[in-house]
């Protein structure tokens, strides 16, 4: 160790960042070497000097005006994040109104979109009506009346049905 | 109508919890417990009425910004200190940047220069009273470098430990140490030579 390593030593041991073996044996040296223990002695005293030697001081401005300072840079700073903060929660906004809107649309495009597909109960048809089904899978049963002034065809729509796989002909 | 809170009067920790909804008033309250505080430790860095007052405003509204951060490990005013201490050592990184670095560079080549003083001997004066010890003990460290009276003040005065003071200063436990050694020996110095020069030592 050279001296200067000597000297930072027995600083932290002055200090108290020194500790266990290493401790000891620096004690054990200053015990025996004059110039250690005047450099203990002397660190210790600057140290002692500086104990609470911060010298108290008041604000240069008063109290109220350093206030006013700090409370419109909050404001400031505060401002300045909701503003940047704005864009996100617009969004938001919108998306709070446009969503249920967006489901009602696709609510009535989807009734509207069966009722165009979905054959007229209403209409009366003739024993002479001739109902095509392009798909199989979709189950009808028809009944015709006895005296044969009304039918009554039930159609089983366990798929989806779309338009274009289904022609249904009038006569 | 609901009293207002006793401002005034309530304790620390009961500002603060107020503080952290958003009470402004409790904040007031705690600027005004503790703003000389503040300001004595940036000035103790600084050793500039006006960095010193701008740091002291930065580190409050920080401190609003963060006490949800608080949670109490160490005292409030401790907090603030360490938030006032970090602007400071951040304003010295920006200054030693925009200026050149020749001043610092020749500071840290005086260490085996002054390797070579020895540390004075300065023990508590008779006749001299501890405020005017405090006097000369801030004028003596006014005369430091930057980086010398900083480890100073954040040993000394903030009470870190040296892997603390490494750390915000960003540098290893043995420059601090070696930083410390030579700003008390410096110290001690001009400590001794303003006492000698008023009769109050031989």
């Amino acid at each position: 160790m050279n001296e200067n390593e000597t000297e930072l030593k027995v600083q932290a041991l002055v200090d108290g960042e020194l500790t266990g073996r290493e401790a000891e044996d620096l004690r054990a040296r200053i015990e025996t070497d004059d110039g250690l223990r005047k450099l203990h002695a002397r660190l210790t005293a600057v140290r002692g000097l500086m104990a609470g030697a911060e010298l108290p001081r008041t604000l240069p401005e008063s109290g109220d005006f350093h206030w006013s300072q700090i409370s419109k840079a909050i404001e400031r700073e505060e401002r300045q994040t909701k503003r940047l903060a704005r864009p996100a929660s617009s969004a938001k906004r919108l998306l709070r109104w446009v969503l249920p809107l967006a489901g009602i649309a696709c609510l009535v495009l989807v009734l509207s979109l069966q009722q165009t597909t979905m054959p007229d109960l209403d209409i009366l048809l003739g024993s002479d009506h001739e109902l095509e089904l392009s798909i199989e899978d979709i189950d009808v049963m028809t009944f015709n009346t006895g005296d044969d002034t009304m039918s009554v065809v039930w159609l089983d729509y366990s798929i989806d049905l779309q338009q274009d796989k289904i022609d249904l002909w009038l006569d | 109508m609901p009293e207002e809170p006793a401002y005034s009067s309530a304790k620390e920790p009961q500002l603060v919890e107020w503080a952290k909804v958003g009470d402004m008033q409790a904040f007031e309250e705690l600027v005004s417990r503790y703003r000389d505080r503040i300001y004595v430790r940036a000035y103790s860095i600084m050793r500039n009425e006006d960095l010193a007052v701008d740091l002291s405003q930065n580190a409050w509204v920080k401190a609003w910004q963060r006490l949800e951060q608080f949670h109490g490990e160490a005292s409030f005013p401790t907090w603030l200190s360490r938030i006032v201490t970090n602007l400071c050592l951040d304003e010295l990184r920006r200054q030693k940047r925009a200026r050149t670095d020749s001043i610092e560079a020749m500071e840290e080549t005086t260490g085996p220069v002054e390797n070579r003083m020895e540390m004075e001997t300065v023990d508590p004066i008779e006749g001299l009273g501890r405020e005017e010890l405090r006097e000369r003990i801030d004028a003596a460290l006014a005369k430091l470098s930057d980086k010398h009276r900083t480890v100073i003040v954040l040993y000394e005065f903030e009470q870190l430990e040296y892997r603390e003071i490494a750390v915000k200063m960003d540098t290893s436990i043995g420059t601090v140490m070696s930083r410390l050694f030579y700003a008390r020996k410096r110290l001690a110095g001009l400590l001794k030579e303003t006492l000698k020069r008023d009769g109050l030592i031989e």
